[in-house]
């Protein structure tokens, strides 16, 4: 390797390094270069600016070649991400197919990437709640995976940070278990959620049905006009990139605004191999980088180093640092590292009608979906036979129905009908697992990837607490619909693999203690302080909102630790 | 219109798809091109003449004029997995035959009022559960009207002048009157 050039290892060596460009690695990169800090920001995909890449944002159905619907060779050959939701004609460019990244699945899971720019920022579902210490105390109250090093108070003002430049639609709810944050106008619940949110107000205790809350300009603030974006228009297309901006994206917010500084250098294209170790200096020195192309190796150099590769991915960089200090991944003393691996049941549904609100519909649409049930079980008080507890998803809809009965003419008069349906509700759960050793990621002993990085092996499973919580919210659900006058409640379940949830978490936990955990309280390992990691990989336990507002807040609030150890010259 | 010239018409119509004419001067051979499925003149006749006889040309376009039954042709060709491309082409085959013997001549050589009469009756058919599964005729029909009907309402004439799609709405009311909904 031609590395010995002095001029080009200056070149190669910044203040910081940021692997990956995502949801988190792109507050990395706004935060480093916020304060003037030279940054790399590693991507290991293609380049993806916004408006510009974005070839489907603007198209009528009829101008895609199979009006949305994709062809059966692409689907047959991608089973694991055609199960995605969001893997359609329009939005297929912006998922990893299945032949791309090869991984070893010892236990069926649904990995599901986006490689490039922004990484899975521009296909989330922009979902956005925070925890609370009913969550950042639930390992060291019930007993599972080890206690997390921080509190709600802890993370509370860099929720707040993150909150304000990104956009969050919300109303102020005054919940314990979900606290609030600094919301832009909420999207409101229509007609029947309404009457729901009132139903269950009225009939539980401390169960509540609130407007979701989510990362759309419901009304912009000049920090976001300062971003290039724009109001949201309700178009409820974002997998495809918004040309407004109206909803967070990597490419539509944080990294523009990284590259607008003049400190930030983003090198896409670059898969990082490994975290480069100095034995003699006691801390990593750089990362090794196979450019996707050319498959050439090269390296870059920092002072600090923050792994933001999305959960499994930075596991993998980290399992794949191997040096004679760290035989078996950096930083890895514990021998956690790659276990824990946890994730969100999203394997119960239920649907019903109601027979009411009839002079009542929508007009428009609505990007939060509907209303948010925060976590109800357990919240207090152990009160079940099964550990922790889930949040839900609730919407109601009614449609303009047409028919496509007869031929002729009878055929094209069917078709323009517009009879409105009776209202529809439905609900979908979103479970809280418990991490645990057996569930993890390691390093195949023989098989390598398109870059000669051995694969990731998967063992990932759901167990008995599972199925418990699985079968507690159907009755739950049932019997809130139930008392709510709602009829043919049809529950169903599936049997969906782990990942499909695409919030995949933990692997590289947190902990007080070195013993048992590989990441501090302020997100560095342990054993190799220049070395953060600040995305899903980080979790200790998973609780049950939608993590990525989480990620972003850790990340603010990494950067700005990194930042003063390197003023104190501690790194 | 010469058959050649509406074909080429109706690719350009139909814009996005590209099934453009493989070999004009072949009579026996479809001009539509197709990737799996094999089909002669006469069959691909058929599943234009049985668009259009599901979707006519009235007072507003019908599915030739729209380029639909090209449509068809490339969602059952792209969309469609093996075993239903099998079907589609037995089906069609079926198809041709019971036509032939409920009108006394071939289906492509009957008249418009014919066809309407045959395909009533197939239409039927195909909303009978019994029928549902046990007639690669039905599925066949089923195939060719479910696109037929996808095709027209994802259509641009469709979504522009018969309902008003919005690509950008710019709203979100969460409370709307059924009422204002009715007169909007």
């Amino acid at each position: 390797m031609a590395n010995l050039n002095i001029d080009s290892v200056k070149d190669r060596t910044f203040d910081a390094i940021v692997i990956g460009s995502g949801m988190s690695g792109g507050w990395a990169a706004k935060e480093f270069t916020d304060k003037g800090l030279k940054t790399l920001v590693l991507e290991r995909g293609r380049d993806v600016k916004h408006l510009k890449d974005y070839p489907t944002t603007n198209l009528y159905p009829w101008e895609f070649p199979h009006h949305g619907v994709l062809p059966d060779d692409v689907q047959k050959a991608n089973p694991i991400v055609n199960r995605c939701y969001a893997f359609g004609e329009d939005a297929a460019h912006f998922f990893v197919k299945d032949a791309e990244h090869p991984y070893v699945q010892e236990k069926p899971f649904d990995w599901i990437r986006g490689y490039q720019t922004g990484g899975k920022s521009l296909l989330w579902a922009r979902q956005t709640q925070r925890w609370s210490d009913f969550d950042f105390e639930g390992p060291a109250r019930d007993g599972f995976a080890v206690d997390w090093p921080i509190r709600y108070a802890d993370i509370a003002p860099w929720y707040s940070y993150v909150e304000r430049f990104a956009g969050i639609s919300g109303n102020r709810d005054g919940l314990d278990e979900l606290p609030d944050g600094e919301f832009l106008p909420a999207f409101p619940l229509n007609a029947v959620e309404t009457y729901f949110s009132n139903h269950v107000k009225k009939t539980y205790k401390n169960r509540h049905v609130i407007s979701a809350r989510c990362a759309h300009l419901s009304k912009p603030n000049q920090i976001h006009l300062d971003q290039g974006r724009g109001q949201c228009q309700e178009r409820t297309l974002c997998q495809r990139g918004c040309p407004f901006g109206g909803y967070f994206s990597a490419n539509s917010s944080t990294i523009p605004w990284a590259l607008k500084s003049g400190h930030c250098t983003l090198r896409p294209h670059s898969v990082v191999e490994s975290i480069i170790y100095d034995d003699k200096k006691g801390k990593a020195t750089g990362v090794r980088v196979i450019d996707a192309n050319t498959k050439e190796a090269i390296e870059y150099y920092a002072e600090v180093i923050f792994v933001n590769a999305a959960a499994l991915n930075s596991n993998l960089i980290l399992l794949n640092s191997t040096s004679s200090r760290f035989p078996n991944g950096l930083g890895n003393d514990s021998g956690t590292l790659g276990k824990y691996v946890a994730f969100h049941n999203y394997s119960a549904h239920i649907n019903a009608e109601y027979d009411g609100a009839k002079e009542w519909t929508t007009d428009g649409r609505n990007p939060a979906g509907g209303g948010y049930i925060p976590r109800f079980r357990n919240v207090y008080k152990q009160e079940t036979d099964f550990l922790r507890g889930y949040a839900c998803g609730f919407s109601a809809y009614r449609w303009e129905q047409n028919s496509s009965d007869g031929i002729g003419q009878d055929l094209k008069n069917n078709l323009v009908k517009k009879d409105l349906s009776s209202w529809h509700v439905g609900s979908h759960m979103m479970g809280e697992t418990i991490p645990k050793e057996t569930n993890y990621v390691a390093l195949d002993k023989s098989l390598k990837d398109p870059w000669g990085i051995p694969q990731l092996k998967i063992s990932v499973d759901y167990d008995d607490n599972d199925e418990k919580m699985k079968k507690d919210y159907v009755e739950q659900m049932t019997e809130m619909f139930t008392s709510a006058g709602f009829t043919n409640i049809q529950a169903s379940t599936d049997h969906r693999a782990p990942g499909l949830d695409i919030h995949e978490m933990g692997g590289v936990r947190m902990g007080n203690d070195p013993k048992t955990s590989m990441l501090d309280k302020w997100h560095r390992l342990h054993a190799c302080k220049n070395v953060y990691v600040t995305d899903g990989a980080s979790m200790t336990s998973t609780s049950c909102q939608n993590p990525s507002l989480t990620y972003m807040a850790f990340t603010a609030r990494a950067v700005n630790h990194a930042i003063g150890e390197m003023k104190k010259r501690n790194v | 219109m010469n058959r050649r010239i509406a074909i080429r018409n109706m690719a350009l119509i139909l814009g996005s798809a590209a099934v453009l004419p493989s070999c004009l001067s072949d009579k026996g051979k479809a001009v539509v091109q197709l990737k799996h499925l094999k089909i002669d003149a006469d069959q691909e006749n058929l599943v234009n003449n049985l668009t259009e006889t599901i979707l006519p040309k009235t007072d507003t376009p019908g599915a030739m004029d729209l380029g639909i039954n090209l449509f068809v042709f490339k969602m059952i060709d792209d969309c469609y997995d093996k075993e239903h491309r099998a079907d589609f082409i037995t089906g069609l085959s079926d198809f041709a035959a019971e036509a032939k013997k409920q009108l006394g001549k071939s289906f492509n050589d009957s008249t418009a009022k014919e066809r309407v009469t045959f395909v009533s009756g197939i239409d039927k058919k195909s909303k009978d559960e019994k029928y549902k599964d046990n007639t690669k005729l039905i599925a066949f029909y089923k195939m060719v009207k479910d696109q037929t009907v996808f095709g027209y309402t994802t259509s641009q004439y469709f979504m522009t002048k018969q309902i008003v799609y919005e690509l950008v709405p710019g709203r979100y009311n969460a409370m709307f009157p059924v009422k204002s909904k009715a007169t909007a």
